[in-house]
């Protein structure tokens, strides 16, 4: 198993995009804090902070990319019958694969994260960590968001991962995750007032992917109607189930 | 000598279509089999079955003794393979797929990739991105990386495709020096001349079986003997062994005599002697894996 996990990580370290990916979201990062600094009024620098300068957009943009490929990429390349006719099994490459996009994902929130802060130092000294923001130390606000947002990330990308399996290519795979997040990010206040109507409703998997707002402003368990436990058990378990699903059909998958 | 890949009775469906009916045959440790069937017989899909890719409906895989199948993997450990084209990153270089999959120590590690590199000739190419790479210089990287690990069991899909005539000798010798030291080869192509200088085993398989296991040796030998016979008056010579009621075969621009009794050959000879025909030359003509071929094919039509 550490073979195929060492074998994967050299595929993504290798590849130009996951590079690019990461240079993108530092890029951004800095584009906003720059917007900030001179736009002080409109882009405030503590929100900016809090929002980590668009890093965690940028960071699910490029992680719904990586992942979308890096099973659709075996069968795109032809490379998947080489995978699979060593004496590895498929759930093992599957497995390998899943435990990549995880350790991807940790690596860039690490990274998105630590420029967050390089850049509340570097360059707004006056954001105050310990200022209460909605009534909580600036500094837990953000890092409560964060874990909220790992754990959202993982639920859109069991789903991105199922469709890399579902898709001969990966730019299917991209579009989906892509039209899942952006559908969230628009649609929630619509989905809360169906929630308000049909209770049931609050259980799809769209829900939970609410889980960052809800964690740092409790109130909003009045409007999806799901406590905290709740919420996070339903994103495991959408997570697994996904991911489960993804697996069924890569072992289906002819070669 | 040991086997050292044995299939029994291997049947596969897709969907309503049967590709293989009771596949069986064996391979010998050390030996080149050809794989030789006409498109759609299912040699890949054998090749498939082989190397656990595939789920079957019946039938037994084993290499070295040990079962194989899409759920028992182990053995695949001694296995390489090129299956119908080479699967290639195309943000790798050559020599990062090598680094890729190679096992073994450091030093180990080093001199597969140095050996592998110097026998598939890629020392001019391997540092740079495979996206470049041509279609020849895909199909030498696809089996280089089966040979790599130097592995007891290397099945190869059409591994000629694509290359030139220099790379496909060089090929040849590759495969021909790696068999002497006990690397046993299961190959298909449809380039049935070159597999006939390799190979030691024919496998002819038609409609979703193997119709004839046999060896080269067999192949070139089987049948009755023809022997062609060159002369400088071959209208002379024709009429001379027409009058000795020897009988020449039809279709032929030279003089051919099947040997139908053990003297035939020495009947002929003397009958052109007897009138002064000069014999400038006699040979015996050997079955190709070709002939056969077609003759499969013909055999196949015919049922």
């Amino acid at each position: 198993m550490g073979t195929l996990i060492k074998q994967e990580l050299f595929k993504l370290v290798h590849k130009k995009g996951t590079w690019i990916g990461a240079a993108l979201i530092v890029l951004v990062q800095f584009g906003i804090a720059a917007l900030a600094k001179m736009q002080g009024k409109i882009f405030g620098p503590a929100d900016m902070f809090q929002s980590t300068f668009l890093g965690t957009s940028m960071t699910l943009f490029v992680l719904i990319a990586s992942t979308a490929s890096i099973v659709s990429m075996e069968f795109q390349y032809g490379t998947v019958k080489q995978l699979l006719y060593r004496k590895f099994y498929r759930s093992q490459v599957f497995l390998s694969k899943v435990c990549v996009v995880v350790l991807h994902m940790l690596a860039l929130f690490a990274l998105e994260l630590a420029v967050t802060f390089a850049i509340k130092f570097a360059i707004f000294p006056q954001v105050d960590l310990a200022a209460k923001y909605m009534g909580t130390p600036a500094w837990q606000y953000l890092l409560i968001g964060q874990g909220g947002e790992i754990l959202t990330a993982l639920l859109l990308l069991s789903f991105v991962l199922l469709m890399s399996t579902l898709f001969k290519t990966n730019a299917a795979a991209i579009a989906c995750g892509y039209v899942g997040y952006f559908l969230i990010s628009m649609a929630s206040t619509l989905l809360l007032m169906v929630i308000a109507r049909w209770h049931w409703v609050k259980w799809n998997p769209f829900t939970m992917l609410m889980l960052p707002q809800q964690l740092q402003s409790p109130d909003i368990a009045k409007a999806t109607y799901l406590s905290n436990p709740e919420m996070i058990g339903g994103l495991v378990v959408y997570t697994v189930v996904f991911t489960l699903i993804a697996y069924l059909s890569f072992r289906k998958r002819n070669v | 000598m040991a086997t050292e890949l044995k299939v029994k009775d291997l049947h596969k469906f897709f969907g309503r279509k049967q590709v293989l009916n009771g596949v069986d045959f064996t391979v010998e440790t050390g030996h080149i089999a050809a794989l030789v069937g006409p498109n759609g017989a299912g040699k890949s899909t054998i090749m498939k079955a082989i190397l656990g890719l595939i789920t079957t409906n019946g039938g037994e895989v084993t290499i070295a003794g040990h079962a194989v199948s899409i759920t028992s993997h182990q053995e695949l450990d001694n296995v390489g393979a090129l299956i119908e084209y080479p699967g290639i990153y195309p943000f790798l270089t050559g020599r990062q797929h090598l680094d890729l999959f190679v096992t073994g120590t450091k030093a180990v590690k080093k001199a597969k990739i140095d050996w592998v590199v110097q026998a598939m000739q890629m020392g001019g190419y391997i540092d740079t991105k495979a996206k470049s790479y041509s279609l020849g210089m895909k199909q030498k990287l696809g089996i280089a990386q089966a040979l790599l690990n130097r592995p007891k069991l290397v099945i190869l899909d059409e591994p000629m495709n694509g290359l030139d005539p220099q790379a496909v000798k060089n090929l040849r010798d590759v495969i021909v020096s790696l068999a002497k030291g006990g690397t046993t080869f299961l190959i298909s192509s449809h380039i049935l001349s070159e597999l006939e200088k390799l190979a030691d085993t024919v496998l002819m398989l038609n409609g979703g079986r193997i119709v004839q296991q046999t060896t080269m040796h067999e192949l070139q030998n089987a049948g009755t003997k023809v022997f062609t016979i060159h002369t400088v008056d071959d209208e002379g010579a024709r009429a001379a062994l027409i009058n000795q009621g020897i009988q020449i075969l039809p279709g032929n621009k030279t003089i051919a005599i099947a040997l139908t009794e053990e003297d035939s050959l020495d009947k002929a000879l003397r009958a052109l002697i007897n009138v002064n025909v000069t014999i400038t030359g006699v040979n015996q003509v050997k079955h190709d894996l070709e002939g056969s071929f077609l003759d499969m094919i013909k055999s196949g039509e015919a049922k």
